[in-house]
């Protein structure tokens, strides 16, 4: 029994697979972009294979016969020049294989380059409660090779040395730290990274977490006409609810623009108050308007933090002009003329489509068309396809008081 | 004194009675207990016809699984799979009569679970975080025991004078010992090719069995297999 337990002891465990009749040399490397590898084939010699008879392939891609030596009668070697970088992240399969096609043996080499030294690291914290970094890889940012980052902090004049651990916000590139934060006291923070290459390690940036903070957008943005003034809105919101619970001041900028524009544009001097006219605004438009925060001061800090997300865009109009005024001052005759014919072709068109003939021809019927025209100018500006916030008009402002 | 005496017996019945019955209670529960699985009757066809459906679905997986993992290892990855390895469990369902044959699948449903976890493990450290592989890999690992459960419970259910199915021990089957990576891309191709094969047969000896255990004679009550 104990004799059977040491034969048992000094038997090599070996892989007990049916398919390995030969092993490749190298197993596995990995290797330089560009460097040239020379590997070996060896098949075991009671197979009675020749090693003439064999032949490699390269993710699947046969290796021309130049490239090969013949080392023995059993033995093949193969030599790539100039390697590309690896496929796949699991390597690139080097075959060796029978006359027949079959599988002798197999390495997978891993071929790419060793890291560069990240680049770029920026952190923020949101209310003073977590951290948030992100990074770039130095260079192309392209290795071939897994490569893997660690984010590493501690704080500057005490403290151990920690990892982040939470790689997993969905973004490449970026950590997160949810908790134990220490404050109005510096961090210093670095990435490493690494492969089978090499490593290298960013610069360390040193801050405070007071130094970083942002917050959440401004909630409650409400958009509303002032009064029948046709070139201007009112923008309202609330604070970010997180700070109350700091003493400090916040900042707010608004941006809006065109329904049909791209191009913002940007009120920044709102200072600290929560809500804004605008002004100079064109009559009869729907705008889009987004607010954000920033939050100045925290702990009696004089300096600026980060500016939060936009809100949510939020919609508005301004009132058109009365169309009877239009051109009431100061006509010019030729278009006074032209746009009142238009105006009563439109009105004509109408009244044979809707009405029952002329026959009940009055002002008042001339009052329902301008309202019905009001309501379809309404409904073709409607930014309900952009599920944006559509600000109601109230009754007041509408035409001759008429409900649609 | 009397009076105190025999108000004191009635209290003493009721409390053997109540602890009577919760050693009953007890005896009752550990006995239709298997390796942790809490085992309640169900009818014939409908517990088998659950299990027919989630072996359906689980097969349906495999057949993309085993594609996405093929994938995943590069070109000339297919010549893996038809590579033969010792020790993975073979895809072949054995026994003359249908106890025998439910305890197949029991045991080779357990069989592959090693080596799905063995193939998740490596796969982790060979493809890329977000790569759909290993979620796949997962969820096969978890319905297969659930499947495994499954049968156990049935099989208790149907044929309760016979042994419980034991627990699989460390065999022939047994996950092989660390591989290089060529090794470690053939034998998760032979595992999930072999697993997909495995799940093909069960789908249709569930089929049989059903026809051939459930009949309007075999007294049922409800089960819930708890897994």
């Amino acid at each position: 029994m104990i004799s059977m337990l040491c034969l048992m002891l000094f038997v090599p465990r070996v892989f007990s697979s049916s398919t390995q009749v030969a092993v490749i040399f190298p197993q596995d490397p990995a290797l330089w972009m560009g460097s040239s590898l020379t590997a070996t084939c060896t098949v075991s010699p009671e197979r009675g294979l020749h090693a003439n008879t064999m032949y490699w392939t390269l993710n699947g891609k046969r290796l021309p016969s130049s490239t090969y030596g013949l080392l023995s009668t059993n033995g093949l070697s193969v030599t790539l020049h100039r390697l590309n970088g690896s496929q796949q992240q699991s390597g690139d399969n080097l075959v060796c294989h029978s006359r027949d096609g079959h599988v002798l043996a197999g390495s997978c080499l891993y071929v790419g380059m060793p890291p560069e030294k990240p680049v770029n690291l920026t952190c923020w914290s949101r209310n003073t409660k977590d951290l948030s970094c992100k990074w770039t890889p130095g260079g192309r940012g392209e290795t071939f090779i897994k490569t893997k980052y660690t984010l590493k902090y501690k704080l500057r004049w005490y403290g151990r040395e920690r990892e982040c651990e939470d790689y997993s916000t969905g973004k490449r590139y970026t950590c997160y730290i949810p908790r134990d934060l220490a404050l109005f006291t510096p961090y210093e923070i670095w990435v490493e990274a690494s492969n089978q290459l090499g490593t290298a390690t960013s610069d360390v940036i040193t801050l405070d977490i007071l130094d970083v903070v942002t917050t959440d957008p401004p909630d409650n943005v409400h958009v509303s006409r002032v009064g029948e003034l046709e070139d201007q809105l009112t923008v309202r919101w609330g604070s970010p609810p997180a700070l109350k619970d700091f003493l400090f001041q916040a900042k707010y900028q608004i941006r809006y623009r065109l329904e049909d524009s791209t191009e913002w544009k940007l009120v920044d001097d709102v200072g600290n108050q929560t809500s804004c006219r605008l002004a100079g605004l064109r009559e009869g438009t729907v705008y889009f308007v987004q607010v954000r925060c920033n939050p100045v001061g925290i702990y009696g800090s004089r300096k600026a933090g980060i500016w939060s997300d936009w809100s949510h865009p939020t919609a508005a109009s301004t009132p058109h002009s009365e169309p009877l005024q239009s051109g009431s001052c100061d006509p010019k005759s030729g278009e006074q003329n032209s746009t009142l014919r238009r105006e009563l072709k439109q009105f004509f068109g109408w009244v044979r489509k809707h009405a029952c003939g002329c026959s009940g021809m009055s002002i008042k019927l001339y009052d329902q068309w301008r309202v019905w025209l009001q309501k379809s100018h309404k409904t073709r500006n409607h930014v309900g396809k952009n599920n944006i916030p559509f600000i109601s008009v109230p009754a007041q402002h509408r035409l001759h008081g008429y409900a649609p | 004194m009397s009076g105190h005496v025999k108000n004191m017996c009635p209290q003493l019945t009721i409390s053997q009675a109540a602890r009577t019955l919760l050693s009953l209670l007890l005896v009752a529960a550990i006995d239709s207990v298997s390796a942790g699985v809490v085992c309640r009757k169900q009818p014939c066809g409908s517990s088998l016809q659950r299990s027919l459906k989630l072996t359906k679905l689980i097969h349906k997986e495999s057949v993309d699984l085993l594609k996405t993992y093929k994938l995943s290892q590069g070109d000339m990855s297919e010549l893996f799979c038809q590579m033969s390895i010792n020790n993975v469990p073979d895809p072949n369902i054995s026994g003359l009569d249908p106890s025998e044959r439910m305890l197949s699948i029991y045991s080779h449903c357990k069989a592959f679970l090693p080596h799905l976890k063995r193939v998740t493990e490596q796969q982790t450290d060979l493809q890329p975080p977000s790569s759909s592989l290993l979620s796949k890999l997962s969820t096969a690992h978890n319905r297969t025991n659930g499947l495994a459960n499954q049968i156990n419970c049935i099989y208790q259910t149907l044929f309760p004078n016979l042994p419980i199915p034991p627990e699989p021990v460390d065999g022939p089957t047994s996950v092989p010992p660390s591989q290089n990576v060529f090794q470690q891309k053939v034998y998760g191709c032979v595992v999930l090719k072999r697993f997909k094969e495995f799940l093909s047969r069960v789908t249709r000896e569930l089929r049989t069995l059903k026809s051939q255990v459930c009949t309007r004679r075999t007294p049922f009550a409800d089960t819930n297999a708890l897994f």
